[in-house]
Order: C-alpha cells, then sequence, then structure tokens
C-alpha cells in the first residue's frame, strides 16, 4: 500500500511517500513560503526518486486545517486535481492531530499551537499516551493565556503532568505559556516541532486501511475561523 | 492534424468555470459556477469568501465539464487555466488545481492571461473575423485600447490612466444603491431614467491619444448626487442614465477614432463590460456609419467563462508553448 502525502497548511511544504509501514522518501521545507510553487514539483520529485509513479498510489492523505487559508488551499486544490485525474481516494486529517503525531507515545497532553494571527493561536488538545493522538478538546482559535489555562485545566482533571506545547504558535509566545504552565510545560524537540508530512503519512495508513476516505467533490478545508467579511456580517456591520 | 480537446479552468474572480473546447473553436461545455449570490450581500466580491467557494467547487466544476461534452479525461490533449491578473487567492486554487489535474494525466499545462481569454472569446463564435483589428477590452479591472495584427499578436495604443470602466459602474452603483454587481445594476436603472436630465463630463474625450479616466466622472457623479440632495426630483435612474451615456460615448468614440487613424475594418469588443447593451448599440451605430465590421461575444462568453482560456490555450497548444510544474499565479498584469 502506497500513500502520498501532501501539507502546505503552514509555513512548512512537506511530502511523504509511506510504502505499507516503511517510509522511503519525506521532503520538508521551511524557507520561503511559495507553495504554488514548490508542491508540485516536490511531489514529481519524491515519486520520480523512488520509481514510482502516481498510479500506482492507493491513497492520497492531505492536511486539511487549520492553517493558513491560501496555504490549506493550495494542498487542497493540488489533491483534488491528482485525485480526480488518477482516480485516488482521498484521506483528510487535522493539522493539529498531525503535529500531535510528531510526539505519539510520549504520555503528556499535547497542545499543538499554529499562528492564527490577530494574537490568536489554532489548537486543540490530545492524549498523546497510546500509538495515535486522541482528541480531548476539539480545535479553536483562542488566545494563547486562554491555551495555557484550558491546558492545565485539562491535564489536572485527567491526571497527566506533562504538557507539549509545539506548532509555530509555540515560539512567539513562550514566555506566555511559562508564565502560566510552570514545570507542566515541556517544549517539543525543535525539529519534531512543525507539521511534517511523515506524520500525515503515518496516520493516513490507518484510515486508509479503514476505508476512512473523504468526498472530494465536496472537500473544504476547516478553517476554523470564518473569514473577516463573513464575521462582520455577522455582527450587522455590512 | 488531428482534433485538439482543452480543458479550460477559470478562478480569477468570482466564478468558478471550466469549459472543453475542440480546435480552439467548438465549445463542447461550458460550466460557470457563480458566486455573485453569495458577495451580493457583501455588497462586492470579498477575496477570501470567493477562494473559499473555489475550493469548494472546483473538482465538481471539472468534472461537470467533461460530462456534459460527453469526454473521458483520457480524451483531453492539455489542461489550460487562467495564472493572471486576478484575485491571487482565487487564481491560486485554479492554478494548483489545474497542474495537479494535469499532472495526474501526463497532460501539457497551459497558462493563460485573464485577458487575452476575453479578446479570445470574439474568436469562438466568429471564424470570419478579418485583421487589422481594434480590439476595445473593457472589464472589472481594465479598460484598454489594443491594434491586433492577429488573433494573437497586437499592440497596446491606450488604457486607463485610473479605474477600469468596469470598476467605475460598480462603484457608482453601490454609491446609487443600485445594488451588485455594479453593471448589470446600473444598465437597468439607465433603462428606467431619462436621457439628457443632467450632465456630466466626458473625460479625456477632447485628448489626441487613446487614454481613458473614469475617476474624474465617477466624482462628478457623486458630487452632482450630493449637490442635489434637498432637490425632491433627483432620481438615482436619471442619474445613472447619465453616467451610463458619459461612458459609453468616451469608449466608442475612442475606439471609432482609432479604427479609423489605424485604417483597420474590424472592430471587437472583449470583457464583462461589453455585456452592456448601450455600449454594444451605440459602437454598432458608429461602426455602421463608417462601415466597420463590429464584433463582440454572445453574452455566456463576455463574462468570466473558461471556454475563452481553452480557446485562446489552442494558439500555445500549437506552439507547443507550455507551463513548468513550479509556475504560479500572478495578482496584476506583466503586460497585456
Amino acid at each position: 500500500m502506497l500513500i502520498l502525502a501532501i501539507d502546505s497548511s503552514t509555513p512548512v511544504a512537506g511530502i511523504a511517500l509511506m510504502d505499507d509501514e516503511q517510509l522511503i522518501r519525506e521532503e520538508f521545507v521551511n524557507y520561503k513560503k511559495n507553495h504554488s510553487e514548490t508542491l508540485m514539483p516536490m511531489v514529481d520529485r519524491v515519486l520520480r526518486d523512488c520509481e514510482r509513479n502516481l498510479a500506482e498510489v492507493d491513497a492520497l492523505a492531505v492536511t486539511i486545517g487549520p492553517g493558513s487559508f491560501t496555504g490549506l488551499r493550495i494542498g487542497l486544490a493540488a489533491v483534488k486535481g491528482l485525485s480526480l485525474a488518477a482516480n485516488i481516494p482521498v484521506v483528510a486529517i487535522s493539522t493539529l492531530q498531525v503535529l500531535a503525531h510528531n510526539i505519539a507515545g510520549s504520555d503528556t497532553l499535547v497542545c499543538p499551537a499554529l499562528n492564527a494571527r490577530k494574537q490568536e493561536v489554532y489548537t486543540a488538545m490530545y492524549d498523546n499516551s497510546s500509538s495515535f493522538p486522541r482528541t480531548v478538546v476539539e480545535e479553536m482559535a483562542c488566545s494563547p493565556k486562554v491555551l495555557a489555562y484550558r491546558a492545565l485545566q485539562t491535564a489536572q482533571n485527567m491526571g497527566f503532568k506533562r504538557i507539549t506545547l509545539l506548532g509555530d504558535g509555540y515560539a512567539p509566545y513562550r514566555e506566555v505559556y511559562k508564565e502560566h504552565l510552570g514545570d507542566y510545560l515541556i517544549e517539543a524537540p525543535l525539529h519534531l516541532r512543525l507539521p511534517r508530512a511523515s506524520a500525515l503519512a503515518s496516520l493516513a495508513v490507518a484510515s486508509t486501511a479503514l476505508q476512512d476516505f473523504a468526498d472530494i467533490m465536496n472537500l473544504r478545508p476547516h478553517y476554523v475561523r470564518l473569514s473577516e467579511a463573513e464575521t462582520r456580517l455577522g455582527r450587522g456591520e455590512l | 492534424m488531428q482534433d485538439v480537446y482543452i480543458l479550460g479552468v477559470e478562478t480569477s474572480c468570482d466564478e468558478t468555470a471550466a469549459a472543453i473546447v475542440r480546435n480552439g473553436r467548438e465549445v463542447l461545455s461550458n460550466v460557470v459556477n457563480s458566486q455573485v449570490a453569495i458577495h451580493k450581500q457583501f455588497g462586492g466580491v470579498v477575496p477570501e469568501v470567493a477562494s473559499r467557494k473555489h475550493i469548494e467547487n472546483i473538482a465538481l466544476v471539472a468534472d461537470h465539464a467533461f460530462q456534459q461534452a460527453g469526454l473521458h479525461f483520457a480524451q483531453v490533449d492539455a489542461v489550460a487555466v487562467t495564472n493572471m491578473p486576478g484575485l491571487i487567492g482565487a487564481l491560486l486554487v485554479g492554478l494548483s488545481f489545474a497542474k495537479a489535474f494535469a499532472y495526474g494525466l501526463n497532460l501539457p499545462l497551459i497558462t493563460v492571461n485573464h485577458l487575452h481569454g476575453h479578446i479570445y472569446a470574439n474568436f469562438l463564435e466568429h471564424a470570419e473575423i478579418r485583421f487589422p483589428a481594434i480590439c476595445l477590452v473593457v472589464s472589472g479591472g481594465h479598460t484598454s485600447l489594443l491594434f491586433m495584427k492577429s488573433a494573437d499578436e497586437y499592440d497596446l495604443i491606450g488604457s486607463t490612466r485610473d479605474d477600469a470602466a468596469g470598476e467605475a459602474f460598480d462603484k457608482i452603483a453601490r454609491f446609487l444603491g443600485l445594488g451588485f454587481p455594479g453593471g448589470p445594476a446600473i444598465e437597468l436603472a439607465a433603462r428606467r431614467g431619462k436621457e439628457g436630465l443632467y450632465h456630466l463630463p466626458r473625460v479625456f474625450l477632447n485628448r489626441d491619444d487613446y487614454e481613458f479616466s473614469f475617476s474624474g466622472l465617477k466624482t462628478a457623479t457623486m458630487n452632482l448626487w450630493k449637490k442635489l440632495e434637498r432637490r425632491p426630483e433627483r432620481n438615482a435612474d436619471d442619474l445613472a442614465r447619465e453616467f451610463q451615456t458619459a461612458l459609453v460615448e468616451v469608449l466608442v468614440e475612442k475606439t471609432i477614432r482609432a479604427a479609423i487613424e489605424y485604417g483597420v475594418e474590424t472592430v471587437l469588443l472583449a470583457g464583462g463590460v461589453a455585456a452592456n447593451q448601450a455600449l454594444r448599440e451605440k459602437m454598432g451605430e458608429q461602426a455602421n456609419k463608417l462601415h466597420l465590421q463590429l464584433y463582440y461575444p454572445s453574452l455566456p462568453l463576455c463574462t468570466d467563462n473558461a471556454a475563452m482560456i481553452a480557446g485562446k490555450a489552442y494558439y500555445n497548444y500549437l506552439k507547443a508553448d507550455f507551463a513548468p510544474l513550479n509556475t504560479n499565479a500572478h495578482p496584476s498584469l506583466f503586460s497585456l
């Protein structure tokens, strides 16, 4: 079973190729955000280097959000194009869950935080004591302070002694987290702090086995947030 | 030569569109998913909302284009997509999808300038067009005059210094509370309004060149409306009528002048504003007087669509002018 994982949900662009239980190739770029230029050449390179072609791929995996609105759409548009053209099923997985999966089995409460601008982060909370992250708090956009507060409360309720933070919404607010979480806080190591297409592929193995596929005709990113205009319309400002 | 089938994809503004065209002439399908009803509630096109609708619908719309044409994916020879100009987030959805779709079918990718597509819409319906020709490109983002030596060879002879004609329509429609989109709203109001009650300037008409300016007309329209505030006879329809007349008069006059100076027999209209009935009629009257042949696309091909993109791409296909996988989208135009 061959899985091609595609992630462009954050400033990172990542592609991974998983053959059964073997990761055979991964590309990770966190340099200049120009996913619209780099993503498809990366896909092509990964397949070529491994002497595979798209027709051999059994499932495509994509990070469905949250993340950068444009980044999510570039990744999903590419996946829809590949899926439709080559008739390959698609697995859609939360960007936050992919981040949490970077440190699966760490026996902590994991809070991935992605930069959501406007002094907020996208986050969710996962029980990471087994092989796959288990969601305990659903995705939301909130201030780093609220994240810290909710994380501490959740950890205490669930009996976790440690809370691991990661994602590009960690470093900018490090001091806030430290102040509120104290000894509970663990920083994820630098090489695991950003989304990895290999982690996406790893999660997709389980979904593919269960035939848990998304309908690409209606699939859309999970933005978590409304667009600015929709928010203003909702408030009656437009 | 064998028949060439091209899939076109267009997402530069608020229409998600896909179409299949045979040999750059024959439109086999033309699917347009319009977001007008959605953007209406915001009073204009909201880029983020447009991008969200594009990503939701893109695969459906492309698939539908094949169904409507009665073709399998493997039967097309190339995938064409608009890569400029337009809303960048919106363009990126179409471009990313088209790249991947072409890659998945092992087909060449062709990128098309949206405005070239609009011009090309004329050739989809009229095989007999003779060159040289003068082409007036009028849309929400552009107002330009071109001297065309052939279907894909031309010089830019003039363009707007500020607002595009379509932009002026939108802004005035919004200002007068006539609704969105502005073009059809002004046209409808103008039809109800009385001619000649107000007078607005014909900007740049006395200049001996092919430049346009619509920002001044827009301001004059707004100022006149405010000045008339206490007059009980103030009527938005009447003002819309004069606004449209003033704008159309400048477009027609400059186009005809260019046709005479360049000694052409053919005049073309292209772009969303070419759907305006008053522009079509006035241009037709003047062209007739001078025995000029006037062409404009039918209404479905005047507004944004992907058939024009697939049609234009046929020329690129013949020249093997293909885009690499790392090709990007651009919000503005390098040159027309």
